[in-house]
Parts: structure tokens; C-alpha cells; sequence
């Protein structure tokens, strides 16, 4: 190891990543080739410490995979620093993938020919681990994501779901502090999700495992990360908690009053002049008033209701998940950079809730 | 030391499980090469031998050509390795996957190399030490040329194929080097005539392939060039291109890994 560990805080550290890709684009029947440079992921500054999982989410082409991809030094940054326990990660990248594994989500990155077993030995040997440690951690990973039964039969006769079992026991065979799982459960069904999702906590819980987690699927992340950051367009736009994410953007619950009020239109004007900001009416077979903000504007609304007798049919409280607020989020970054630069996709605010 | 190991023997293992899951795998390694064995044997055979280059007999002739394909289809299998290692595993995307690892890069590729020599010619091998028996090139007063004739062609050949799977490393489009290396090879480097035979401007060419001198010398061992005076000639020129061949894979590996960390162009299949 190249650098010092000592008196450095252990996490994974990125600051201001850039990654410029430079594509050709073909054009015309000789194809002329042009060059064009493409930002994949622009000043990206997160931190990954032992025992937490940090999510980062985003719309399809947001950069997750290339941040991912960066941090597990498959790829160099084009310019800003990662380090890793406080060493250099870019100048020393064959120190960092002793520590490290990528679990990527999907059937690749597996021989198919080979068994469950084969597999593992392969990737173990790769990693230089001794005969007794690899066979005993080769059994460990198969128990605990349950392919015991599976170990001697090649991987093409596997699940969807067996292989991405597989996949994630690959990814701990170096026993690495650092995880990043790219959509591990893409493509699974709800039992093999949750059962993945159950290990993903483990590992940071309970073996005190740095992991990183990128997802399509918002309730993953609402239920594992401890702290999210939301990419769009290759820039972090957001981040903080899912509660001071939530915070950040005012969206706040709503309570939903079912009445008939259809008839007395009066008080529906009193209701609109005493609460304008903070209601709207939705008027079908029963009248349904949506309040939104805390529990005293609720309290105020429902005592004129009760005063002016008005017959409850029903009430709800919808709490905001946090795949509106993510959408909120990403929709009032693209408002405020259309504003900004009307002509221009590129760029936007950074929103810190933690800040 | 013991790591390097480790890679060597796991891309070993791991090739035999990969591509050997049927018993046919083993006939097409062995049927098809003899059939090429045959064809060229018997194109030659109707006509007069003439004596050049020590070939006198049927016997010669067979000898000749026995280590020139034994030689050859080591050498061209490290090619046709290189160019499938690259194209299958950018498909599985298990080459990004190993490039995750820390393992030793060119225990990596040497080990591919080796792998895939010991899995694709040892069959026809055992046809080729064969025919050298039938033809009393190989007695039993002279049966320790055999593991130092094995251990010269499989040093060379696994060098070799080191630096193609460095090569095909670069590139998903170096099919290329296949084209390069298939008719010029068979050709210039003697597997089916004697290099000598050759007028200049062919013998030039010959010089730049490693598998050139490793025949002359396999040859020389085996008695088969009795006329061969230039063998320090040759020893010297395969050591030159192994040593610039371990170079050149050396710098590439470097290389092809900055190159491909840059791009991102190791996921591409």
C-alpha cells in the first residue's frame, strides 16, 4: 500500500469527480467523424464511512453506473480526487480492489459454463486467498444466499434470481469494506428482493461494510440508505436523508376530508378565503378538500367543517414517498435550470438538505 | 510469488471448465489438424524427395511436417485463443470483472496463454510425439529431447500468446492480428517448408516470426535439419523475441489497463 491510513478517517471520500467521455459521431455516407466530448458525471462529491448505505438515485442516464464505476476505480476520473481510509485511490487502484467488490445487478459478469462453486473458486483465486480460507468462505457465501443446493450445477441452469444470489457472493469473496451495489435487484420478484435487501442491511449493520447502492426502485433505497444522494444529468442535485429530503422540498402530508359539500357552496368560498394556499377542492360524486401543512391547519380546517355541520364521510393522511419527492426534486432542478439557461440542458444546483 | 501462482493455475482451471464440457470438444481438436497433417503430407508425397534440407524419405518427410504442425498449431492457437478470450468474456463481461481483481496482469494473461495451450494441442501433440516415434526421430536412447523440445514450444508458445491476449486487450476489432499472423505464419515460418528454401526477401520475413526459430531449433534438437549450421543463429534470434515479446506484452499491459480505465471501453462488446 502506497500512503498512510493512520489518523485518516475510514470512508471512502470523493470530491468534485468529473468524467468526460470523448465519443465519435459518425456522419454521412464516408462516415466523417467527428469528435464530441460528452460530461457523464460533473463535480460529484460524496463520502461512503464504514457501516452505513448511501444511496444514489436517478432517472436512467442520471450517471450512477459511471459514479459507481469511478469509486471502484474501473474507470479514472477525469479530474477531482477519490480517496479511500485517506489514500489515493486513482494513483493506487490495484490497492483499492483488494478492498472493494462491485455487485452489479443482471446476469453478466458470471461464467455460465461454470458452477456456482467453479465460479467462486475463480474469482477467490484472482484475489490470491489461500486453499483453507477460500473453501471455507466458498461455503460460507453459498449458505448465506442460500445456493448450498445449487453449488455443483453450472450457472446457465440458474434462476434470475439464483445468479443474482451468485453475483452477490462473488461480490463478498474478497470479504471487501467497501460494496457498491449497482440495481441489485433489477428484474427480481418481490420474495428474492427482500431477501437481497435483508443481506444489503446485514452487511452494513451488522459487518460494518461501507456500502454504496444505486436503484430504479425508490422503496429500496427509502428502506436501506441512510443517506441519498439524488443525481439528474450527471450532477448531484440533492441530498440528505429521505426525512430532510422530504424536508427540503416542503412537501409536506395532506389530509384528505370527504364530504358533502357539494350543495353549500358558501362555506366552500369561506373554506378557499380562509385557506387559499393550503387547500384545493376536488368536487365529483362527494366534495373531497385536500389540506396540506401540519396538523394545526388540519385542526382549523375540520373545526370549521364540525361548526358549519358539515356530514364527514371520510378522512386519510398520505404521506409522501419518497419517489414524489424524488420527482418533485428532479423536476423543480430542470424548472429553476430552464429559467436559468433557457437554451442550455447542462448544469444545475446543487440543493443541500444537510447543509 | 504464491499469488502469481494462484492466478496462473486458476485462468488454467478455469479455461478447461469454460470450453470443455463435451467429449466432442476433444475430436474437433484432434481430427481437423490431422486431416491438415494428411492434405500436406500427401501433396508432397507423390513427388521425388530430393534430399534438400536433410528430407530424404518418407520418413524425413513426415518427421519435418510433424513438428512443423505440432509447432504451428501451438503458436496459432494462442490467435484464435487471444481473439475468442476477448470476444466471449467482453460478452459475459467477465473481463472487467477480472480487471476488478488485483490480481497479477500478467500472470493474468500468461495464464490464459497457457491455459488455452494446454487445453487445445495436447491431443494433437500426442499424435505429432506419434508420428516422431513411427519415424524413429524419437527412440528410446534419445528420449530426453522430448520434455526440452515440449518445454521450448510451450515456453514460446505461452509468451506469445501472452502478448496477443495483450493485444486483443486493446481492441474488441483486433480480429485483424488473426488475418495478420494465419497464411504468413504457415507460410514464412517454415511449419511446411524449409525456411532456406525461401528466396531473400521471404527469409526477411520469416525473421519476425518467434515460431521461425523455435522450428529451427526443435528440428535441430530432434535431428531432422542435419544441414542446420546457424543454430546459435537461432537460439540467439528466440531469445531476442521472447525477451522483446515479455517487453512489449510488459509495457502493453500497462497500457491497455490506463487506456481502458480512461475509456471505459472494457464493458464494450
Amino acid at each position: 500500500m502506497k500512503g498512510t491510513t493512520i489518523g485518516q478517517p475510514m470512508m471512502i471520500r470523493a470530491k468534485h469527480l468529473v468524467k468526460d467521455y470523448v465519443l465519435q459521431e459518425k456522419k454521412g455516407l464516408f462516415w466523417q467523424r467527428r469528435k464530441k466530448t460528452i460530461h457523464a458525471v460533473s463535480d460529484i462529491t460524496l463520502e461512503i464511512p464504514k457501516g452505513k448505505i448511501i444511496g444514489v438515485l436517478g432517472i436512467n442516464g442520471a450517471g450512477k453506473t459511471t459514479t459507481i464505476r469511478m469509486l471502484a476505480s474501473l474507470i479514472t476520473p477525469t479530474s477531482g480526487t477519490l480517496t479511500m481510509d485517506g489514500v489515493d485511490g486513482v494513483k493506487n487502484h490495484l490497492w483499492v480492489k483488494e478492498h472493494i467488490n462491485v455487485i452489479s445487478g443482471g446476469e453478466r459478469n458470471l461464467y455460465w459454463r461454470l458452477t456456482a462453486r467453479e465460479n467462486l473458486r475463480y474469482f477467490g483465486n484472482l484475489y490470491g486467498i489461500s486453499k483453507k480460507a477460500l473453501n471455507e468462505r466458498i461455503a460460507h457465501l453459498l449458505r448465506i444466499v442460500g445456493l448450498e443446493n445449487a453449488q455443483d450445477i453450472p450457472v446457465e441452469r440458474f434462476s434470475k434470481g439464483m445468479k443474482q444470489r451468485l453475483q452477490i457472493a462473488r461480490g463478498l469473496i474478497n470479504d471487501p469494506e467497501y460494496i457498491f451495489l449497482d440495481e441489485p435487484t433489477l428484474g427480481l420478484d418481490i420474495m428474492i428482493a427482500k431477501e437481497i435487501r435483508e443481506l444489503i442491511a446485514k452487511l452494513a449493520k451488522e459487518r460494518e461494510k461501507g456500502l454504496l447502492l444505486t436503484t430504479h426502485y425508490i422503496a429500496e433505497a427509502e428502506e436501506l440508505c441512510d443517506y441519498i444522494y439524488v443525481l439528474d444529468k450527471g450532477k448531484i442535485i440533492a441530498r440528505g436523508t429521505k426525512e430532510e429530503l422530504k424536508e427540503l422540498f416542503t412537501y409536506r402530508p395532506q389530509l384528505s376530508i370527504s364530504t358533502d359539500l357539494k350543495e353549500k357552496q358558501s362555506i366552500l368560498e369561506e373554506l378557499k378565503e380562509s385557506f387559499c394556499d393550503r387547500i384545493t377542492i376536488e368536487i365529483g360524486q362527494n366534495t373531497v378538500i385536500h389540506v396540506t401543512g401540519d396538523s394545526q391547519d388540519w385542526s382549523k380546517v375540520l373545526n370549521v367543517l364540525f361548526e358549519r355541520q358539515v356530514k364527514i364521510y371520510n378522512l386519510s393522511i398520505h404521506e409522501p414517498n419518497l419517489e414524489e419527492v424524488l420527482m418533485e426534486i428532479i423536476s423543480q432542478s430542470r424548472e429553476e435550470q430552464h429559467e436559468k439557461n433557457p437554451v442550455s440542458n447542462e448544469g444545475r444546483d446543487c440543493k443541500t438538505a444537510a447543509e | 510469488m504464491r499469488k502469481i501462482l494462484l492466478v496462473m493455475k486458476a485462468e488454467i482451471v478455469k479455461q478447461q471448465q469454460n470450453d470443455y464440457h463435451s467429449y466432442f470438444v476433444y475430436f474437433s481438436l484432434v481430427i481437423w489438424p490431422i486431416l491438415g497433417f494428411l492434405e500436406i503430407y500427401y501433396t508432397y508425397k507423390p513427388f521425388q524427395l530430393s534430399g534438400f534440407m536433410g528430407i530424404e524419405t518418407s520418413s524425413d518427410l513426415l518427421s519435418f511436417l510433424g513438428t512443423g504442425f505440432m509447432a504451428y498449431t501451438c503458436f496459432w492457437s494462442m490467435v484464435q485463443n487471444a481473439w475468442s478470450m476477448s470476444n466471449q468474456e467482453r460478452k459475459n463481461g467477465t473481463l472487467e470483472i477480472t480487471f476488478l481483481t488485483p490480481a497479477n496482469r500478467m500472470a493474468m494473461v500468461y495464464g490464459k496463454a497457457l491455459g488455452a495451450l494446454l487445453q487445445e494441442v495436447w491431443m494433437f501433440c500426442c499424435f505429432c510425439i506419434f508420428v516422431l516415434f513411427y519415424t524413429k526421430t524419437l527412440r528410446w536412447d534419445n528420449l530426453f529431447l522430448l520434455p526440452l523440445f515440449l518445454i521450448l514450444l510451450l515456453t514460446a508458445s505461452t509468451i506469445w500468446g501472452g502478448m496477443l491476449n495483450v493485444i486483443f486487450l486493446f481492441s474488441r476489432d483486433a480480429s485483424f492480428v488473426m488475418d495478420l499472423f494465419d497464411a504468413p505464419m504457415t507460410l514464412f515460418a517454415g511449419t511446411r517448408i524449409p525456411v532456406n528454401c525461401f528466396p531473400k526477401w521471404a527469409k526477411v520475413i520469416s525473421l519476425f516470426f518467434p515460431l521461425t526459430y523455435c522450428l529451427n531449433i526443435i528440428r535441430f534438437i530432434l535431428g531432422i535439419q542435419k544441414q542446420d549450421k546457424d543454430l546459435f543463429y537461432s537460439l540467439g534470434g528466440l531469445m531476442l523475441c521472447l525477451a522483446v515479446m515479455v517487453l512489449i506484452t510488459r509495457y502493453f499491459i500497462v497500457k491497455v489497463e490506463k487506456h481502458n480505465r480512461e475509456t471505459g471501453e472494457l464493458q464494450f462488446y
